[in-house]
C-alpha cells in the first residue's frame, strides 16, 4: 500500500507566478521525480520531467503541475476571483514530514494556546466547542463549520482578542483551505490555504496562500506574520512519530476536538488516498 | 536489556525535560516540580509529538502540541481542549522503569532498572558525546592510564574507574551506548576534589574524546 497511483492522480503546485525570469531554471521534486522549471518570456513557464513537457495551469497566483495525462480536475476557490480582495503568496517553506500531516496539522485548532501562543491562541482559553464536519457529496470535500475559538492576535489586522469563528474545506489530499473571521470586514470571511507539494511520503514542500481584506498592513507584513505560524507549526510536524500519518485510530487517540481530523483521515482511506499514510493503520 | 545511565542526576533540574536514545528506543526523561524522574517513550498517544519536547507543571508532563498533562503515573488527566472530560486510562505512553543511584539517573526499557553498584560519594563532573564504536572509546581512555589498564566495574553498561595522575582520587566514567557509534560518557569523581581536578578531569575527557573520533575516522 503506497497509494502513489492515487496521488499521481491531482495537480501540484510547483512555483509562485513570476518566480522564475526569463531564461531562469530550477530544480523541483514530486512524488519522488525529479522535475526541471524553466522560465520563458512574458512569465511563462515550462516544467519538464525526462525532457517530458508535463501539463501546467495557473491558479491562485501559483503554477500547479501533473503528471498524469488524464488528471482530476483542479479545485475551485471562488473568492480567488474577488478582486478587492489581497491575494498573498507567502511563499514555500520545507517540512521533513508526511504531506497528509502537513494538511491534517492545518485543519487542528486545539493546539493554538501551545504552538501559536499569544497569536491564535492563549490559556486559558483552550475549550474547542462542539462544531460540525460533514462529507460535501456533490464535491466530495470534507468540510468542517461552525468552529469558534478565541484568539488574541487573529490575524495581521487584528486589534486586540477576538472569537474567531473557522470554517474548513479539504477539496483534494494535499490541500486545505480555511474560511475565517474577517476583522476588518464584518460580512466577509478571509481565506488562507495550505497547498502541499509532496516530494516524497516523508518529506513536502508548504506554499501558504491567501486571499484577504486588509487595507492597511504592507505585503511583508502579511507574509511575515503566516510564516511565523507557519514555522511554528514546523517544529511539530518535524518532531511527530511516526512521520507518516496512521489513517487508522489505533495508535493516535483522538478526542472530540479532532473530529475534522478523524474524517480526514476516514475520507483518505475511503479514496485510497494512501501516499504518505502508514502502512496497515 | 542492560540496565543503562542516561544521565547526571544534576543536570535534569525539577520542571525540565530532556531527550535520550538508547538503541531503538526514544525517551523523554523529565523531573517533576517535587523531583520525581521519569522516562517514557518519547510519544503522546495522542498525535505522536515528542514528548521530550513538552513542558512540566507541578507533578505533570504537558505535551508541547495539544497540552495535554500526563502525571507521573504516566495517565493523562487534563486535555486543555475539554477541560471537563476525564480522560480514559488508555490514554498513556509507555513508562519505563527508572532509579537515581550514585549521582545517575539509570533506565531500563525492559524491565526493572537495577544500577550498577559504584563507589560511595560520587559527585558529577560532566556528560559529553563521543561519536565512536565502544572499544575506540575504551582503548583511548586507556592511554591516558599512568598505571595500566582501566579497570572495568561493569561491562554493559561499560563502567570503568580510572586513575587520572595528578588526581590522588580515582574518576569513574559510565558509558552509554546510545547508539552504535554515538557514545554519552558520563563522568563522575570520588571524594571532595576542587574545582580545578575537575576542570582538569573535563579538560581530559574532551582530550580522549579527539583522540577516540580521530582513531574512529582514520579506520573508516
Amino acid at each position: 500500500m503506497n497509494g502513489i497511483e492515487h496521488a499521481l492522480e491531482y495537480w501540484y503546485p510547483i512555483a509562485m507566478h513570476n518566480e522564475l525570469s526569463n531564461g531562469q531554471t530550477r530544480r523541483a521534486r514530486l512524488l519522488e521525480k525529479e522535475l526541471l522549471l524553466s522560465g520563458g518570456a512574458n512569465d511563462s513557464l515550462t516544467v519538464t520531467c525526462n525532457e517530458r513537457p508535463l501539463a501546467l495551469q495557473s491558479a491562485f497566483d501559483h503554477w500547479w503541475v501533473t503528471l498524469s495525462e488524464n488528471p482530476l480536475p483542479l479545485f475551485t476557490i471562488p473568492e480567488a476571483d474577488e478582486a478587492e480582495r489581497r491575494f498573498v503568496p507567502c511563499g514555500v517553506v520545507r517540512v521533513a514530514c508526511s504531506p497528509l500531516r502537513a494538511v491534517e496539522n492545518f485543519l487542528d485548532i486545539a493546539h493554538f494556546p501551545f504552538v501559536h501562543t499569544d497569536v491564535l491562541g492563549a490559556e486559558p482559553h483552550t475549550e474547542v466547542y462542539k462544531y460540525d464536519v460533514k462529507i460535501d457529496e456533490s464535491k466530495d470535500e470534507v468540510i468542517a463549520s461552525n468552529i469558534r475559538f478565541y484568539q488574541p492576535q487573529a490575524a495581521k489586522s487584528a486589534e486586540g482578542g477576538i472569537e474567531t469563528e473557522y470554517i474548513y474545506r479539504v477539496p483534494a489530499p494535499m490541500v486545505a483551505i480555511l474560511y475565517k473571521t474577517c476583522p476588518q470586514k464584518a460580512d466577509a470571511m478571509d481565506v488562507i490555504a495550505l497547498f502541499v507539494q509532496p516530494l516524497d511520503e516523508q518529506t513536502c514542500d508548504v506554499w501558504p496562500w491567501m486571499a484577504l481584506y486588509d487595507d492597511t498592513s504592507t505585503m511583508a507584513d502579511l507574509i511575515q506574520f503566516q510564516q511565523l505560524i507557519f514555522l511554528q507549526d514546523r517544529s511539530i510536524l518535524e518532531n511527530q512519530i511516526p512521520r507518516k500519518l496512521p489513517l487508522d485510530p489505533g495508535l493516535e487517540i483522538p478526542t472530540r476536538a479532532d473530529l475534522t481530523s478523524i474524517s480526514y483521515r476516514r475520507w483518505l482511506k475511503k479514496r485510497g488516498a494512501y501516499y504518505g499514510a502508514l502502512e496497515n493503520c | 536489556m542492560t540496565t543503562q545511565p542516561v544521565g547526571l542526576s544534576i543536570d535534569l533540574a525539577p520542571q525540565q525535560v530532556m531527550r535520550a536514545i538508547d538503541g531503538q528506543y526514544d525517551m523523554a526523561v523529565w523531573r517533576s516540580t517535587s523531583g520525581v524522574v521519569s522516562a517514557w517513550e518519547n510519544r503522546c498517544p495522542h498525535r505522536g509529538m515528542r514528548l521530550s519536547y513538552g513542558f512540566v507543571r507541578g507533578e505533570s508532563l504537558a505535551c508541547a502540541y495539544h497540552g495535554w498533562h500526563y502525571s507521573c503515573e504516566g495517565y493523562c488527566h487534563y486535555i486543555p481542549a475539554h477541560p471537563e472530560l476525564t480522560p480514559p486510562k488508555t490514554v498513556r505512553p509507555v513508562l519505563y522503569s527508572v532509579v537515581e543511584q550514585s549521582g545517575l539517573i539509570w533506565v531500563n526499557t525492559e524491565q526493572d532498572a537495577m544500577p550498577v553498584a559504584l563507589p560511595d560519594d560520587l559527585q558529577p563532573v560532566r556528560s559529553l558525546v563521543i561519536e565512536c564504536d565502544l572499544a575506540t572509546a575504551v582503548q583511548a581512555l586507556d592511554t591516558r592510564q599512568p598505571h595500566g589498564g582501566v579497570e572495568s566495574l561493569s561491562d554493559t553498561p561499560k563502567i570503568i574507574t580510572f586513575e587520572t595522575g595528578g588526581i590522588s582520587q580515582g574518576a569513574v566514567v559510565a558509558i552509554q551506548q546510545s547508539q552504535p557509534n554515538r557514545l554519552i560518557v558520563h563522568m563522575l569523581v570520588q571524594s571532595a576534589v576542587t574545582a580545578k581536578d575537575k576542570i582538569a578531569l573535563s579538560r581530559l575527557i574532551e582530550s580522549v574524546r579527539r583522540q577516540a573520533e580521530s582513531a574512529c575516522n582514520e579506520a573508516t
